[in-house]
């Protein structure tokens, strides 16, 4: 992986969690809970346009590295640092990892 | 069935964006993709942690690695593990950034709260 592509691929791992950090509850709280169907297209959709659509993150491999991951990493980490149980979150993120790993193989039933 | 649910919460938001985002985008290009996020994070969102089908508990994880791992898993179960070694150097690239990412959002939460408070 070439230097400038691991730049871009930070960069748009970057973007990702922080805007969903500073945008998504301020949309939440002004609009309810239409303003999360405002945060999925305008934070979501608009930086997949960025990050895959355009191709900010680079593809290193063959297994998709989604900027999901990022959001997943980096809001853990900033609910950690503003104060959250960092115990308690880790046997969640045990449930994300075997839902993970259930969805996959859901899927792969479905391409093979 | 807290965990259960939270389970199910994980995947199937994992398997929404990891099959129909990409139909849309065949079908529509760029703008398929945008929409996409709109038509599937929405209803997701509200279902996993509007109505709180994933616990709410401790520091929060997010329904996006759920997301996150069912793609990266849909790859290596397809083309096997050496697709998920060779895509090592993007996955730590996006969670350094990620981490950055949040850290820099929560010094940011801080610094407007300080502002707010003076």
């Amino acid at each position: 992986m070439a230097f400038p592509k691991i730049i871009a691929t930070i960069a748009g791992g970057f973007i990702f969690p922080f805007l969903i950090r500073l945008v998504w509850g301020k949309l939440v709280e002004n609009f309810g809970p239409i303003g999360g169907w405002l945060a999925a297209g305008f934070i979501v959709g608009t930086t997949w346009t960025l990050n895959h659509g355009v191709g900010l993150i680079y593809q290193s491999g063959g297994a998709w590295i989604d900027m999901a991951w990022a959001a997943g990493t980096g809001l853990f980490v900033a609910s950690a640092l503003s104060g959250d149980d960092v115990g308690k979150g880790l046997s969640m993120v045990l449930n994300a990892i075997i839902g993970g790993i259930l969805g996959g193989f859901i899927l792969y039933c479905l391409y093979v | 069935m807290k965990k259960i649910g939270s389970i199910l919460g994980y995947a199937i938001a994992g398997i929404f964006v990891m099959s129909v985002w990409g139909a849309f985008v065949e079908t529509y290009g760029i703008g398929g993709g945008w929409f996409s996020g709109f038509i599937i994070i929405s209803v997701m969102w509200f279902l996993n942690h509007y109505i709180g089908l994933i616990a709410n508990e401790g520091a929060a994880v997010d329904m996006a690695l759920g997301i996150g791992i069912t793609g990266t898993m849909r790859d290596v179960f397809l083309k096997g593990t050496q697709a998920g070694i060779e895509s090592l150097p993007t996955l730590a690239c996006v969670i350094i950034g990620g981490i950055i990412g949040g850290s820099m959002a929560v010094a940011i939460e801080k610094m407007w709260a300080e502002k707010n408070k003076a």
